[in-house]
């Protein structure tokens, strides 16, 4: 997997202080310049403090288990919100795209009795759709991504709640096709090959490690993700190279949902139910993730690997927090508290780093 | 300088091969299944001293405080081991899951829990139990007809809203329009309340119209401060009957048209001190409260009897906790009659509901 940033913007000239010695460039950086190690630190450190304090943040079944499958979709969220990141645009419709990709899983599970996997396919085929025709309207209209896919998200709102009122009783699909219940309880530690059972990891994970391998070789290594960063880093020096801009967008865009549509199917199975509360609070991890991991909001840099680190971050503090059990306004404030604290240590390091005339 | 680097594709490709090989390996690893031990131990057996009960609301709200001290007096009243309220869910079921899994890995074994998603919830139950935990659903049930948690103890919230919107329908002089404020319309729990509402409506036999169900309103008193604003400033006047199925906009309605000095007709619900106090002043018509405290003391004492060894007669057993309509004629004594439903709740598990063999 691609463990470095992806970016396209000009590996900027460091200014005052004197640039690094050419010997130490070549050899590239110090492996404690790496943004991603900073966070990978400040996660080992907070692993090691809340262990300390309640031994029981390392009970496989009770934390380690959920908590993985907890990264499991808001790695995928945040892999969401970084496609279209990569170009500096914004998706605030990631709830509701999640939302109505989830109907359409439900929708194909409980009305047409579709296997497990036509299901997911067709979620992440509506989460396409919807995520091109935001992408559509940006590139066509020339409006903000902000409030296009704000505007969307509240049409999506009434859309999914009416499609939930028309098909169901109520607002869930009820069905749970054959092998969703599995998937959502099950790690490969429950299969056995002879004495040799797999680690205790949910069988929803690998899905999330394939949709953060496939981004992380988009960006990284495809044509198509070089230039939709090239677009996030300077549009019209993107047309002017002959890059079609236009599409690009609708495609970064497109990805977006595709995400989104993948997010909405991991919730909804490991919840256990496809419902129209899907997805509703996707937004904040959306963004937390990535910007985290290093993720640039104003476009042309992603870090896919970041955004790995960041929702493990975000899980770390939730868990351990909760089984310090703050009352709800103590919650809030240590969450913030945790955050700026792990953030600054960042910052501490990038200082480390700059003075010593190495830029990560 | 803009550094565009663009990859041989036959590396991509290999990239690509060993993913997929990578992902086989991994879906190919499990051959059989096998059985897991409950992480929570047996979920029957224990003293109650070893009982330690967890009661779990969907997230902070004014409803669910009196959870509190129902816990602490069945601490003392029987013997438990410890009993908690948590309430930082934030009405998230994928948070509140993650609370309910820290407090289990925190030694807690029996769980009362109001469930975030009424539809999502009995998947929560089920893993509870797998785990070797006592579940009981409380002040509100899953959805369908499936209760996978031991018992549900909670209002019936259909049944609340027909009482309500009969008052309602009652004090309007059983003619006019109606409007409803109500939750979160994607709620099941919402929905029943709306089908209570309309089946109020039908039985007017036409003379009563429900003219408006204004959802989503139940976030926090601003919101539904802002609606009733709404509301009353669009047409007050052509508004008979107010009923109301969630707690803000209760309160709402209530200050609202009070202070609009409209003739309108509210029905409120839950007994919050502005509700009650428009009930003495007659600016309020009814209230219908629920029974929080009962859900909370005899949901506590139910799931130690389950971890000691008794079971349901009955399991998933679905029993009301009370509503009450509350008028100006019993305002001051209503609450002798919630306690003696909370007395009459017990009693009926340990003598219907309950098997102690």
């Amino acid at each position: 997997m691609p463990d470095t940033t992806t970016s396209t913007a000009s590996q900027a000239e460091p200014e005052a202080p004197a640039p690094a010695p050419v010997d130490q460039r070549r050899r590239g950086l110090p492996w404690w310049a790496n943004p991603r190690v900073g966070l990978v630190a400040v996660v080992v450190a907070l692993v090691a403090i809340f262990s300390g304090l309640r031994p029981s943040f390392l009970d496989v079944d009770l934390t380690l288990v959920p908590m993985q499958a907890d990264i499991t979709v808001f790695v995928v969220v945040g892999l969401a919100q970084l496609a279209v990141l990569s170009l500096g645009h914004m998706n605030l419709a990631v709830p509701r795209m999640a939302a109505l990709s989830a109907f359409a899983a439900g929708f194909t599970y409980d009305k047409l009795h579709a296997p497990l996997v036509v299901g997911l396919l067709a979620a992440l085929l509506v989460g396409t759709l919807v995520g091109a025709l935001a992408g559509g309207i940006i590139t066509w209209t020339g409006v903000n991504s902000f409030v296009v896919t704000l505007a969307l998200d509240f049409g999506l709102l009434g859309l999914v709640a009416l499609l939930y009122s028309w098909f169901t009783s109520g607002v869930a699909f009820s069905l749970h096709p054959d092998g969703m219940d599995a998937l959502r309880s099950d790690t490969f530690n429950d299969y056995c090959a002879g004495p040799i059972c797999g680690p205790p990891v949910p069988l929803v994970v690998p899905i999330a490690v394939v949709a953060l391998v496939v981004v992380g070789v988009l960006f990284r290594f495809s044509r198509l993700g070089r230039e939709i960063l090239m677009c996030g880093s300077n549009a019209r020096a993107a047309l002017l190279s002959g890059i079609p801009v236009s599409r690009r967008v609708i495609q970064a865009h497109a990805l977006s949902g595709l995400l989104c549509g993948l997010a909405g199917w991991l919730l909804a199975i490991n919840n256990g139910a496809f419902s129209a509360s899907v997805g509703e609070n996707f937004l904040l991890p959306s963004f937390l993730a990535p910007v985290l991991g290093g993720t640039l909001l104003a476009g042309g840099a992603v870090s896919v690997v970041g955004t790995l680190l960041g929702a493990i971050l975000n899980s770390v503090i939730q868990k351990g927090l909760n089984l310090l059990q703050f009352e709800v306004d103590q919650l809030q404030i240590y969450i913030g508290v945790v955050l700026l604290v792990a953030l600054s240590l960042d910052r501490v390091r990038h200082v480390l780093a700059d003075r010593r005339g190495v830029r990560p | 300088m803009v550094v565009a680097r663009i990859s041989p594709h036959r590396r991509t490709r290999g990239v690509v091969a060993v993913v997929g090989l990578t992902c086989l390996a991994l879906t190919a690893a499990g051959c059989s299944k096998r059985a897991t031990p409950a992480a929570g131990g047996s979920a029957t057996g224990k003293t109650a001293a070893q009982v330690k009960v967890a009661l779990v609301p969907g997230g902070p709200h004014p409803y669910f405080q009196p959870w509190k001290g129902a816990g602490v007096q069945a601490k003392t009243d029987f013997g438990l081991g410890e009993t908690t309220f948590n309430e930082t869910s934030g009405w998230d079921q994928t948070k509140q899951n993650d609370v309910i899994k820290s407090l289990a890995a925190q030694g807690y074994n029996a769980f009362g829990i109001f469930g975030v998603s009424p539809d999502n919830i009995n998947s929560t139950f089920t893993d509870l139990e797998k785990q070797g935990f006592q579940v009981a659903s409380l002040a509100s049930c899953p959805a369908g007809n499936k209760n996978a948690a031991a018992f549900c103890l909670s209002t019936d919230v259909e049944s609340a809203a027909y009482k309500a919107a009969k008052a309602a329908i009652e004090a309007m002089g059983g003619k006019g329009n109606l409007v409803h404020l109500t939750g979160n319309k994607v709620d099941s729990n919402t929905q029943r309340r709306i089908v209570g509402v309309q089946k109020a409506v039908d039985e007017a036999g036409g003379k009563v119209v429900l003219v408006q169900t204004i959802t989503d309103i139940d976030v926090d008193l601003q919101s539904a401060q802002k609606a009733v604003a709404d509301l009353l400033a669009a047409r007050g006047k052509d508004v008979q009957g107010i009923v109301t199925t969630a707690y803000n906009p209760a309160v709402a309605a209530a200050a609202g048209v009070k202070q609009a000095g409209l003739s309108t007709k509210v029905v409120a619900i839950d007994d919050d001190k502005t509700i009650l106090a428009g009930i003495s002043d007659g600016s309020v018509s009814a209230t219908v409260t629920q029974n929080p405290v009962g859900q909370g003391y005899v949901g506590s004492y139910v799931l130690m009897k389950l971890s000691t060894g008794c079971t349901m007669k009955q399991p998933g057993l679905v029993v009301d906790s009370g509503s009450f309509v509350v008028t100006k004629a019993n305002v001051a004594t209503y609450d002798t009659q919630r306690q003696a439903r909370t007395t009459e709740l017990k009693k009926a598990f340990d003598t219907d509901y309950l098997s102690c063999g």
